[in-house]
């Protein structure tokens, strides 16, 4: 006895899923934030613990200067060559930061102490917000993620 | 004159009466003039445009509410933005959660917010994170007070509010 074939082709029904869409992309599009923000943290020091407790750790101080120019001072940081502790960077031709020679010492000072993680900026009065945002980024994007800003 | 111009002839009684479906009469040359609507290419571009705004929606933005002067600046590493109490700065003017505070007052507004977070989660323990929104253009000078604040009100995290790059 043969078996009624059943018809399994069926179309479907497309209007209520383009309807859907549509009102999903209209919905987006009005809600959609095209900036993007994100966070620079700072870790400031709050507080007393003696320093005498406090577990020495390689720390950078950067004091930026009123022209462009750069003072790296390395501290509790032994294995870096006496070369690398202290030295200045000068401005580049255009007055901002020079930034490739800047990224040439941090790789330097990375390799010579892996455990370098600590940067404290010092800005001077006139120097505005956005270099020192630059500088931090140039100090993450070189592994350093503890940056700290030091008040005037 | 004007009747047997083409202008003059209207569908339905012009040349195309024959091939219209709106002429009764023109069965001989009647064609089907609906087409089928390729829908499946409509539905791929509409489901690759609702994924791409799925991937690119962001609620960041709604955390903090940029003033049209201010351009916040440019960084390529940066941490999720969070909702923590947003200490502004816009015409020269300091703002603690949209409530202008003078430089001097911004210690006492901050400890305010302290001993609120305080009395709302006894037990809990004070995270000291706050949002510094500013412009580009800033001076250290006029920023030194609020980093200044908020170390002298406990809040050691301070986070600056950038655009990804």
């Amino acid at each position: 006895m043969r078996k009624p074939t059943k018809h399994l082709d069926f179309e479907l029904n497309l209007v209520p899923f383009i309807d859907l869409l549509s009102v999903c992309i209209c919905f987006l599009l009005l809600t959609a934030v095209w900036l993007n923000i994100g966070t620079m943290n700072v870790k400031q020091a709050v507080g007393g613990q003696p320093a005498a407790e406090t577990e020495k750790k390689p720390i950078i101080w950067v004091f930026m200067g009123e022209k462009g120019d750069l003072t790296l001072e390395a501290k509790d940081a032994s294995r870096l060559p006496a070369g690398l502790r202290k030295l200045t960077i000068a401005a580049g031709s255009d007055g901002a930061v020079n930034a490739e020679q800047f990224d040439q010492v941090m790789a330097k000072m990375k390799e010579s102490e892996p455990d370098l993680r600590t940067a404290l900026i010092q800005p001077k009065a006139q120097t505005s917000y956005e270099t020192i945002i630059d500088l931090m980024d140039r100090f993450k994007k070189a592994g350093l993620n503890d940056l700290g800003v030091v008040p005037l | 004159m004007m009747n047997q111009s083409v202008l003059g002839q209207s569908t339905l009684t012009g040349q195309l009466a024959s091939g219209s479906l709106l002429n009764p009469k023109g069965h001989e040359h009647k064609r089907n003039m609906a087409s089928d609507l390729l829908l499946t290419a409509l539905v791929d571009a509409f489901s690759i445009l609702v994924i791409f705004l799925l991937m690119s929606f962001s609620s960041t933005g709604d955390l903090l509410s940029i003033g049209k002067d201010t351009e916040l600046p440019k960084a390529a590493l940066t941490e999720l933005l969070e909702r923590n109490p947003v200490v502004k700065v816009e015409e020269g003017q300091i703002y603690l959660e949209d409530k202008t505070v003078s430089g001097d007052g911004l210690v006492a507004a901050l400890l305010e917010l302290r001993q609120k977070f305080s009395a709302e989660r006894s037990g809990a323990e004070f995270p000291g994170i706050v949002t510094v929104q500013a412009d580009r253009r800033v001076k250290y000078e006029f920023l030194n007070q609020i980093v200044l604040a908020c170390a002298h009100a406990g809040f050691s995290d301070i986070r600056f509010a950038v655009l990804a790059k």
